[in-house]
């Protein structure tokens, strides 16, 4: 046993390096690490519960303005979602109560984005040169300043 | 003396073993490495097990196994109005300046070409007035590509960035450390550096609205069904019908990275 004590050194010194890798380990890497692949599987539930949808969709509307969803069900506008002109359900609704007002751009933007008369929107989608509608309107000015919303109804458009 | 072996016993005594039932030196040698092999392999695969819940779906009521989702844009129905980008910033807190989706506006001769994105598209796009005569023009939305082989999971140095099993690419803000490897790395430049977390960021496909079963904020958005999004799992689902049976384009396919976004009537132009 005399000769084999630098083998017990070494031997207790492996011991003392695998138990602090292996209780480093359990410190460093992540418990879900590893589940399904080389990352921290516990971050896909963070991931599926990070907000509530704040889009509800034209249902979600619907439940408290009837009249209005069904003028645009009908209307032109019917593939528009309420939320597109007026932002997310969840700033203007919580449980089913009103929080704040939904908040519309009402300038000339409401209705140019879709349908000022651009050279890359497909050529059958409805488009409106402004300059020469404001001039064919009798009135002057820049487009800028004009609201779109004195004469046209945006929830059962017409041309 | 041999000057070669100064202390030991020859060779041929302890090769042969100690006659009286006691380990040789090589014997005890041989048998130690084994046991503190074996007692790591026992050590660390205890330590792993103890601490590992049991595999399976990521939270109550829904099986990821049972989802693969696949995104297609019709570049002929974009009218560039935006509202998918504004959606999408709505919905996940896009901070001002980065896009997680976006639409760019491409103007083509044949000689010449040119593409914009003023503020992504989110205020919708103004007159265009280019230098050259433009033949076509047309809008293409852009957003991750969601590839099976992608090459920003591959680079993560960290396993912050994954693909989920229903095929999303997500990225983990709690391990990610802000290296930007990923963002060089995608060729779609879909990734970004968010500036209050310097953490990377990314379209998650709205992960938190899509395991629910609502489609993502700007598919939610589009009014004219130019986005679409579906689930190649799912039977009668339109947008795997299309892409099992209509000819449909990827970005880049050159590179190999196997987009799970696919284009229908897209230009040679689009990158």
């Amino acid at each position: 046993m005399e000769h084999a004590r630098h083998v017990f050194r070494a031997i207790i010194l492996l011991v003392v390096v695998v138990a602090v890798v292996s209780i480093g380990r359990g410190f460093l890497v992540p418990k879900s690490y590893g589940l399904h692949g080389a990352y921290r599987h516990d971050n896909v539930k963070e991931q599926m519960e990070v907000r509530a949808p704040r889009h509800g969709g034209a249902a979600a509307c619907a439940a408290c303005h009837a009249a209005e969803a069904e003028k645009r069900a009908a209307g032109a506008h019917k593939t528009v979602n309420c939320e597109v002109c007026h932002g997310p359900v969840s700033r203007h609704a919580a449980d089913g109560k009103r929080i704040a007002a939904a908040d519309v751009d009402r300038s000339y933007l409401l209705c140019a984005r879709c349908h000022r008369k651009v050279l890359a929107r497909p050529e059958k989608f409805p488009q409106v040169v402004l300059e020469q509608h404001v001039k064919d309107m009798g009135a002057d000015g820049p487009v800028e300043g004009k609201i779109c919303l004195d004469c046209h109804h945006p929830h059962s458009p017409t041309p | 003396m041999d000057p070669k072996t100064p202390t030991c016993p020859p060779p041929s005594a302890a090769s042969e073993g100690a006659p009286d039932g006691q380990a040789s030196r090589r014997d005890f040698l041989q048998g130690a490495l084994r046991l503190a092999s074996g007692a790591f392999v026992l050590f660390s695969g205890g330590a792993l097990a103890a601490g590992l819940p049991k595999p399976g779906a990521p939270g109550e009521g829904y099986d990821w196994s049972e989802h693969r989702y696949a995104y297609l844009i019709d570049t002929q129905k974009c009218i560039g109005c935006g509202s998918c980008a504004r959606a999408c910033t709505a919905e996940n807190d896009v901070p001002e300046g980065f896009f997680r989706t976006w639409i760019e506006r491409y103007a083509v001769s044949t000689e010449d070409s040119h593409v914009d994105s003023p503020n992504g598209g989110k205020d919708g796009f103004p007159p265009l007035q280019v230098g050259f005569e433009v033949t076509k023009s047309f809008f293409v939305p852009k957003i991750c590509n969601h590839c099976k082989e992608t090459p920003c999971i591959q680079v993560c140095p960290v396993g912050a960035s994954y693909r989920t099993k229903d095929g999303a690419v997500l990225v983990d803000g709690e391990r990610c450390i802000g290296c930007g490897y990923c963002v060089q790395a995608c060729p779609y430049g879909s990734r970004f550096i968010l500036p209050e977390t310097h953490t990377a960021s990314k379209c998650t496909w709205c992960y938190h609205r899509i395991t629910k079963g609502l489609k993502p904020g700007c598919v939610e958005a589009c009014p004219t069904g130019a986005r679409m999004f579906g689930d190649m799992k799912r039977d009668g689902d339109p947008v795997r019908h299309t892409i099992e049976h209509d000819r449909v384009a990827i970005l880049q396919g050159h590179l190999l990275t196997e987009p799970q976004c696919f284009y229908l009537h897209l230009d040679k132009e689009v990158r």
